[in-house]
């Protein structure tokens, strides 16, 4: 037999079925990653066109572009749809799940139906949260939504139920996806791959995956809370009651400080993959900067409360708060020199990529920077609510996150479509895109200095506010060209782009073994693994040839996948992987109807709901895998 | 046929209970943001509960809730008995298990209405918390029992490796709630401390 | 059209207290060091560009870890060991001697308290110990240390001063506490810091720090009822105010109208602005507030009451009166 025939036996049993039938009913990570990238890049045109309204809006004094009431939905929906439905979506969902069984030398995730199911959820939840906006009823206190002004008295109507439904519906996904890529990283490692020898982008992924798990259930907690007391009439924040409005922050920020770590980690796994591709060197102090992804997230959850020093906390529980903060600065220092040192000490090529990784690296330190100014509690209480505090995190979600996804778009392009982007069109799309977001964002912090409130929707003149807004809304504009000419430039090279290979960038982890696009099966052989770049292991590659020719480690008896031990990465058993299946679609819609009647306050229909609920999962659980020997 | 892999062929039961770790794991951190928030407007109340509101029992609570804990000893010998093929076993001992935990359910819930009558959620946030947080619990424990139930159904037609990871999984999902309920009932009679 | 307030801005740059000044010093200080760090990183990214063509560090060139121990050297010592250092410094001029300044006052520390209460959309203030309530401004004698007590009538508000001191946000069922005091004679802009609602937007206020002797004579006045109209056109305001809808969400002390969902207009007249800063306070601008208020304010809670302009023009009158 030979490597042939076996990759011939290994493509029929993981074939998916053609057709829309096959994408509704994939199980395929691939596929998966490839719904989440197409739904979250819409989902980021909506919230980017949140943002230029409100721009536009603020680009002089006492502008008449959308009314108040307008203006309080789009800066939430804006806020929402960024975090919510495009970031962790957009790094997990699409970036994680694409390319995680890539790095480890796996077939698949851990739970690919779990998998579909998130995805699912996940359009569920957006349709839902977006309807309202269709319904002119969209949530408008706020991304974090703070009592009082969310509760029923000042907040009547059905915005703040879409908030709290949609944010809990959302959640599901993200939950789902979390413990799917633990159990994933732990469990699926390629047999040889020990926990330290995993790229940095797992580090980072099974960061992200961990804080999303603890961190969730908080905003669950805090968004149950809302909507029994907005509709059943408890009193969790009705301080006439003995209830608490601060534990409304308490809780929202339990969860909100973790997920800024979460929305940025995966963005650094994508950076420290980058960086080797395009330095040829393995990245500087790698146990460091492994165990610094993990303690950013780990010490992130300890410090939530640097949301609301201006809330009249005691004076210890500030300090407290404010030390806690402090520490969270070191695991980003090592990072950043990290990197800095692979730069220098590899040969720099700055191609598309890397370019957008060194303009992260400046974003996220001027990002960084300002926060650690922010751990001088009286600073924070004079700029916290200002414009001063908008532009720090929008350096850092925009310069930390942003920015490396779109060098990932760059990076694996080749790998996801089998053709090489235009290079000159993409740095030029960088630099157009760094300009307009130093444009957009700089001037914030003066304006904040200032003295300009944030969530205005509009401002007076005569304080010095006017020169600097129109700034940012050309800077906001600028922004939207690089943007637009970057998703240009994909789409032409997409069709017109010259053939890429298996491996254009001689990149360093074992994606890049295997063809682009990849087969469904990714590895005919399953990898033999000697360290955290396993592509740059020539002997191991020779090795796997050979054992390909000899079909050892192919695992071609069904839908196969090894299992290891979660620290050693020695080779536990083999799984049978399920096939593709119509009832992830089926749960995420019986879900669906769940929150709508939920929304619409029908108790009783919910009630039957959960029942269909009950029944999908039944008729899940009814498919078993093959079993040869019981 | 590959060699190599012959002989550690299997359907991969280890898989499922990492995924119900991380379920447990989830719902733990849930119910303890609950918990914390009951403490958290406990200390910020002069009187807890506030005058008028009914203070929980203590003792049948508190012998219910261990009674329940008893059933993580037939769920984990059924997962044992599975293991070695002893179907019958298994299958008694999940229907005792069933019988306690229906029985404590069934009890619970009548005993949630009977307080329903003496206060409710929307008095103030004491029995708004007070009921949540009982609530969940009793909904963690009624869909233990609906997994039970479907493992019972699933084992009508035999033992396969399959359904012995379903078992491994069950159990410990009860011996999660069982701890739960145990916490949750600690915490909610700490209000008579 | 729509003014800035008439006098005072918000800058946390221009502090006129000891509060703000340490602030302000502190935030020149952060930003020194935060340029230095953003260069020193834009400078290793520039140097990695400019020597992009070698590998490693002096001689160690070879291997796949070329300049690894001078990698480990900086991230160790720029990336742990100096960050840490800076953070700490910063930590113990800031979290240890400034916050203990711009944390609540103890009371006894300070000459006087004022009660500051934020509504959906507007502050009022009253002065404990005498019957004086305004609204949106507030009068404080320079150099003293005002007890500035913060509490919420209804969301989340945060009172915000920046040029005199740090914001407070007003929680329900507490009661903030801050320090106000000016070093100068002057207006200082204010403004709501916390998202509440449609027009949060237009909820300024100003702080007026007068010499002693002044503010004296101010909080006399504005504790004392309304003055009694004295032509026939302010009597038929009053009698339009107390008859018509305004009295309903309006005070106006020493008069039958009790209201207490709008602010407090005693002596409206002698406020500069009006609806939160939004507008200056003249009989103009006063006339189209009455008139349309919706149309400065929109989603405020004072209808457009639709008055001809006759009775428009005696309620201005009566109400620029009110001095």
């Amino acid at each position: 037999m030979s490597a042939a025939v076996y990759e011939e036996r290994l493509e029929r049993m993981w074939q998916s079925r053609p057709g829309v039938l096959g994408w509704v009913m994939t199980t395929d990570h691939k596929r998966i990653g490839l719904l989440y990238f197409w739904t979250t890049l819409v989902l980021f045109a909506a919230g980017g066109a949140e943002a230029l309204l409100i721009r536009t809006q603020l680009i002089q004094p006492n502008q008449h572009l959308v009314g108040p009431a307008t203006y309080d939905e789009l800066f939430t929906m804006h806020g929402v749809t960024m975090i919510f439905f495009f970031i962790i979506p957009m790094t997990t969902g699409a970036f994680g799940n694409y390319l995680l069984p890539l790095m480890i030398g796996a077939r698949d995730m851990a739970f690919p139906r779990l998998n579909a199911l998130s995805y699912w959820i996940f359009l569920g939840s957006g349709l839902f949260i977006y309807t309202s906006l269709f319904l002119g009823m969209a949530p408008n206190a706020g991304w974090f939504d703070y009592v009082p002004l969310a509760s029923r008295q000042f907040d009547p109507g059905h915005a703040i139920d879409f908030y709290c439904l949609g944010i809990i519906f959302n959640g599901l996904a993200s939950t789902l996806t979390a413990g799917n890529f633990i159990v994933t990283i732990l469990k699926l490692r390629a047999p040889g791959m020990s926990f330290n020898r995993m790229p940095l982008f797992c580090f980072a992924f099974l960061a992200a995956s961990w804080g999303l798990l603890f961190a969730l259930p908080s905003l669950s907690a805090d968004t149950i809370f809302l909507f029994l007391d907005r509709n059943i009439g408890t009193h969790f924040f009705d301080v006439a009651k003995g209830g608490s409005t601060l534990l409304w922050q308490h809780l929202f920020w339990i969860f909100g400080h973790p997920e800024v770590y979460i929305l940025i980690v995966p963005a650094f796994g994508i950076a420290t993959e980058i960086i080797p591709a395009f330095t040829q060197r393995r990245v500087v102090a790698f146990p460091l900067v492994a165990v610094a992804e993990l303690l950013v997230v780990f010490i992130g959850f300890g410090v939530w409360a640097h949301h609301m020093f201006a809330t009249g906390m005691p004076t210890v529980t500030v300090i407290f708060f404010a030390a806690a903060t402090a520490a969270v600065v070191i695991p980003s220092t090592i990072q950043v020199f990290a990197w800095c040192m692979t730069f220098i000490t590899g040969n720099a090529q700055f191609k598309t990529p890397l370019l957008f990784i060194a303009g992260f690296i400046f974003m996220f330190v001027a990002g960084g920077l300002t926060g650690i100014m922010f751990l001088a509690v009286p600073f924070d209480q004079q700029v916290t609510d200002t414009y001063f505090v908008i532009a720090h995190f929008h350096y850092i979600i925009f310069g930390a996150a942003v920015f490396p996804i779109f060098g990932g778009m760059y990076f694996w392009f080749p790998k996801v479509t089998g053709k090489l982007y235009f290079e000159l069109p993409g740095q030029i799309s960088f630099w157009i895109i760094f300009l307009g977001t130093n444009l957009l964002f700089f001037p914030m912090h003066l304006v904040g200095l200032a003295g300009m409130p944030r969530r205005n929707y509009t401002y007076p003149a005569g304080l010095g506010w006017g020169a600097d807004n129109l700034a940012e809304t050309i800077g906001s504009y600028i922004t939207t060209v690089g943007i637009l000419l970057l998703l240009g430039n994909l789409v032409v090279s997409y069709f017109r782009g010259p053939p890429a290979g298996a491996d254009p960038w001689h990149g360093a982890t074992l994606e890049w073994t295997i063809p682009s696009p990849p087969p469904e099966y990714n590895f005919a052989v399953i990898p033999k693994v000697s360290s955290a770049y396993a592509n740059w292991d020539v002997e191991d590659r020779e090795e796997d040839r050979r054992r390909l020719a000899e079909g050892v480690m192919v695992l071609d008896e069904g839908h196969e996948q090894p299992v290891s031990s979660p620290v050693d990465g020695w080779f536990a058993e083999i799984a049978e992987m399920p096939h593709d299946s119509l009832w992830p679609i089926v749960l995420a819609v019986a879900l669906s109807v769940v929150f709508v009647l939920l929304l619409l306050h029908l108790w009783m229909g919910t009630a039957f709901a959960l029942a269909g609920v009950m029944l999908a999962l039944l008729g899940w659980h009814g498919e078993e895998p093959e079993e040869t020997d019981a | 046929m590959s060699d190599y892999a012959a002989g550690v062929r299997r359907g991969g039961p280890g898989l499922a209970v990492w995924g119900m770790a991380m379920l447990v794991a989830s719902e733990a951190t849930l119910f303890g943001t609950f918990i914390g928030s009951y403490y958290y407007l406990r200390f910020g109340a002069q009187h807890w509960p506030p005058p008028g509101t009914p203070e929980p029992r203590v003792v049948v609570p508190l012998i219910l809730a261990g009674v329940l804990a008893t059933t993580s000893l037939p769920m984990q010998l059924a997962a044992m008995a599975a293991r070695r093929a002893r179907l019958w076993a298994a299958r008694l001992l999940l229907v005792w298990a069933l019988v306690v935990q229906v029985g404590y359910l069934v009890y619970e819930v009548h005993d949630y209405a009977r307080q329903l009558q003496h206060s409710a959620p929307q008095d103030n946030a004491y029995s708004s918390i007070y009921y949540t947080l009982l609530g969940a619990d009793h909904v963690h424990v009624a869909v233990g029992i609906v997994l039970v139930v479907w493992l019972l159904w699933k084992l009508l037609r035999g033992l396969t490796t399959y359904r012995l990871g379903a078992v491994q999984v069950v159990a410990f999902y009860w011996h999660a709630v069982n701890l739960l309920t145990l916490v949750v009932v600690g915490v909610l009679l700490s209000a008579t401390l | 059209m729509l003014l800035a307030g008439c006098g005072g801005r918000q800058d946390t740059l221009d502090p006129h207290s000891h509060q703000a000044g340490d602030i302000a010093n502190l935030f020149w200080v952060m930003m020194a060091v935060s340029f230095g760090g953003l260069a020193l990183v834009t400078g290793l990214l520039v140097f990695a560009w400019v020597r992009r063509r070698r590998r490693g560090i002096g001689g160690d060139t070879e291997g796949p870890h070329p300049g690894e121990r001078t990698g480990w050297f900086v991230v160790v010592g720029m990336g742990v060991v100096f960050p840490l250092t800076v953070i700490v410094a910063l930590f113990i001029v800031s979290d240890w001697a400034i916050v203990n300044i711009t944390q609540a006052p103890a009371a006894s520390s300070t000459a006087m308290t004022v009660e500051a209460v934020g509504h959906e959309w507007y502050w009022s203030f009253k002065y404990p110990g005498t019957k004086a309530v305004t609204a949106d401004e507030l009068h404080i004698p320079v150099d003293t240390r005002v007890n500035l007590v913060a509490t919420t009538a209804d969301v989340i508000h945060s009172f915000w001063v920046p040029e005199l001191n740090r914001k407070i946000d007003t929680i329900p069922g507490q009661q903030n506490r801050i320090l106000l005091y000016a070093n100068q004679t002057g207006v200082y802009r204010g403004q709501c810091a916390e998202y509440c609602g449609l027009q949060h937007a237009h909820m300024g206020m100003l702080v007026f720090a007068q010499p002693e002797a002044e503010f004296r004579k101010w909080l006399k006045r504005e504790a004392a009822p309304a003055a009694a109209p004295t032509t026939a056109l302010e009597r038929r305001g009053e009698r339009l105010f107390l008859d018509g809808a305004c009295s309903s969400c309006h005070a106006i002390r020493g008069t039958s109208a009790k209201g207490y969902v709008g602010p407090d207009l005693t002596h409206l007249g002698s406020r500069t602005t009006l609806a939160g800063l939004t507008i200056p306070n003249t009989p103009s601008y006063l006339a189209r507030w009455i008139t349309a208020p919706q149309h400065f304010k929109p989603g405020n809670q004072m209808p457009d009451l639709n008055l001809p302009p006759a009775q428009v023009g005696a309620l201005v009158a009566y109400l620029e009166s009110l001095k």
